[in-house]
């Protein structure tokens, strides 16, 4: 993942058998990012998704894990209509090129034979039963953002075992507890243009808050891929999502926060907005001039400030 | 709750929400951690062990002196994951947990990089001072949770370092009157300018404290000063 994690979790001084539990629990939970980097690296041509998107139209078998994380990739992008969709790699490829053609607009297979309908999270079926998992046509399957927050929500079943802790991946997070101070974990949202600047500060505890930005990050040389500001496509029809600057999510779990930001960021701030309600969760969605837009229980967890 | 079908398009719902609630995906989401826990919870363990002999970076963070009886510690460790670029990291292709251990641990974290002539005394260096024993989590000083505005730091100028995986920081900070008067960034060997940092100098005075714990999406810009400070209030008891 090429990210920095940061896991912290807070003891008192009350609790005599913390310290070596903690120890444990943490080595563990550093343990979990790595399993997943095996499992999930596309650039590695052993892992178990590589070697999966290797052979299109071969019912693969596939780990609990790798399966799993297919699954709900699926189920978010059939919930969004596809603008979830994590084979958006390989569409934006075949749009582009379609795109080329007549000013911008998709289009259909029959004028370019060589291109066809691009591919999308259709292709991809799953067989319960026997755990297979088969891309139907040579595509692309990217699950970063899935298993970046799967990632966090591992460690977060590790660190159980503590009341309080933080983890940080790259600033997709889960707090449970209390920080140091004794008070829910503060975290902040960065201004979507102003990067030196926090928009909003974040009261919250026993939650995983996660953002998708469109912005540039400072010294984006070397970062996470995941989180570089290239434009954040549409799957559906290959357009720039332009309408969302910064789209935050807490959820109970970081797989669905991560996702259902990425979702929502594309939707834009109704659609987004609705998608978040009818799923339960809360959100904040700030618009390229910062007009904000939340869930209805969202400013609950906002710090006010004085 | 059915769920939206494909070839449905989401348009034309308002953002006003009377319509259903569907826990569907909550739910699938909280079953897929529980069966990728369990698959995987064996073969963590047995990984988790070796890497506990491995050599791993630890900051302890003291708490910040205050009044009141709790006391509370943070430990905080920080690790680099490997880094996928086109030729796949070690880490990647060796099987083993012992082999990515101490390789994803040790370089990144530690003040390689343009080490200036003061030595710093870094938290994620092996300095055993600092990478305390649990026992050691309830510190010799007498800390706790709580910092009200009113701590009475010693006055006196106190530095301290940060790292990040772009370099470190050295921030020093002076007490005048057991207050916070100024924290400046007096040291930035960080890859990046660390301008983007400048408006946390400000915010430490207003505060009286590093207010923020995290800052999504841009944990490591704001990490390095943040411990620097932290480090240099430490002294400041």
């Amino acid at each position: 993942m090429g990210t920095i994690v940061t896991i912290e979790v807070v003891t008192h001084d009350r609790d005599r058998s913390a310290p070596a539990i903690v120890d444990d629990a943490i080595g563990r939970a550093f343990e979990w990012f790595r399993e997943i980097e095996r499992v999930f690296n596309r650039f590695d041509a052993t892992s178990e998704l590589r070697r999966l998107c290797d052979r299109p139209s071969e019912a693969m078998p596939a780990s609990d894990m790798l399966y799993t994380a297919v699954e709900f990739a699926l189920a978010v992008a059939d919930e969004t209509a596809g603008a979830f969709d994590p084979t958006v790699g390989a569409a934006m490829e075949r749009r582009g090129f379609n795109r080329d053609y007549r000013d911008g607009r998709v289009v259909s297979s029959g004028v370019m034979p060589n291109a066809g309908e691009p591919a999308s999270y259709r292709d991809v079926a799953l067989d319960p039963a026997a755990r297979t998992i088969l891309l139907r046509r040579p595509l692309v399957l990217d699950l970063g953002a899935v298993v970046k927050g799967l990632a966090i929500d591992m460690a977060a079943r590790e660190l159980a075992v503590c009341e309080h802790y933080a983890i940080d991946a790259g600033g997709d997070l889960y707090v449970a507890g209390r920080n140091a101070r004794e008070e829910p974990w503060s975290v902040g949202i960065r201004h979507p243009r102003r990067d030196r600047e926090v928009i909003e500060l974040l009261r919250v505890s026993n939650i995983a808050v996660c953002t998708s930005g469109d912005y540039e990050r400072q010294g984006s040389g070397n970062q996470d891929p995941g989180q570089l500001a290239h434009h954040i496509i549409d799957p559906r029809d290959g357009q720039t999502a332009a309408r969302i600057a910064s789209a935050t999510v807490l959820a109970p779990t970081a797989m669905l926060a991560d996702a259902l930001a990425t979702a929502a960021f594309v939707l834009g701030p109704a659609d987004g907005i609705s998608l978040l309600e009818r799923h339960g969760v809360d959100g904040l969605l700030l618009t390229p001039t910062l007009e904000r837009f939340m869930t209805r229980g969202m400013p609950s967890a906002i710090l006010s400030h004085a | 709750m059915s769920a939206l079908r494909s070839g449905d398009q989401p348009r034309g719902q308002t953002g006003k929400s009377t319509g259903r609630i569907t826990n569907r995906l909550v739910a699938l989401s909280s079953a897929a951690v529980l069966t990728i826990y369990a698959a995987g919870y064996l073969r963590t363990r047995g990984a988790a062990a070796e890497l506990q002999a491995a050599e791993r970076p630890r900051v302890v963070i003291p708490p910040a002196p205050a009044a009141g009886p709790a006391i509370a510690s943070s430990v905080v460790i920080r690790e680099p994951t490997p880094t996928p670029v086109a030729a796949p990291p070690p880490e990647a292709l060796a099987r083993k947990p012992r082999a990515t251990a101490p390789a994803a641990g040790s370089p990144s974290v530690s003040p390689t990089i343009a080490t200036p002539t003061a030595t710093p005394v870094s938290p994620a260096a092996t300095s055993p001072a600092q990478s305390v024993e649990p026992p050691a989590a309830t510190p010799a000083s007498t800390p706790a949770a709580t910092p009200p505005p009113q701590i009475s730091y010693k006055d006196g100028t106190y530095t301290g370092w940060g790292t990040s995986r772009h370099g470190d920081i050295e921030a020093t900070v002076t007490i005048a009157g057991g207050r916070i008067t100024s924290a400046l960034i007096s040291q930035c060997w960080t890859r990046y300018s660390c301008s983007w940092v400048a408006h946390l100098q400000g915010q430490v005075v207003e505060r009286q404290s590093p207010e923020v714990d995290y800052v999504s999406r841009a944990t490591q810009s704001t990490n390095a000063f943040y411990y620097a400070v932290v480090q240099a209030l430490s002294k400041a008891k």
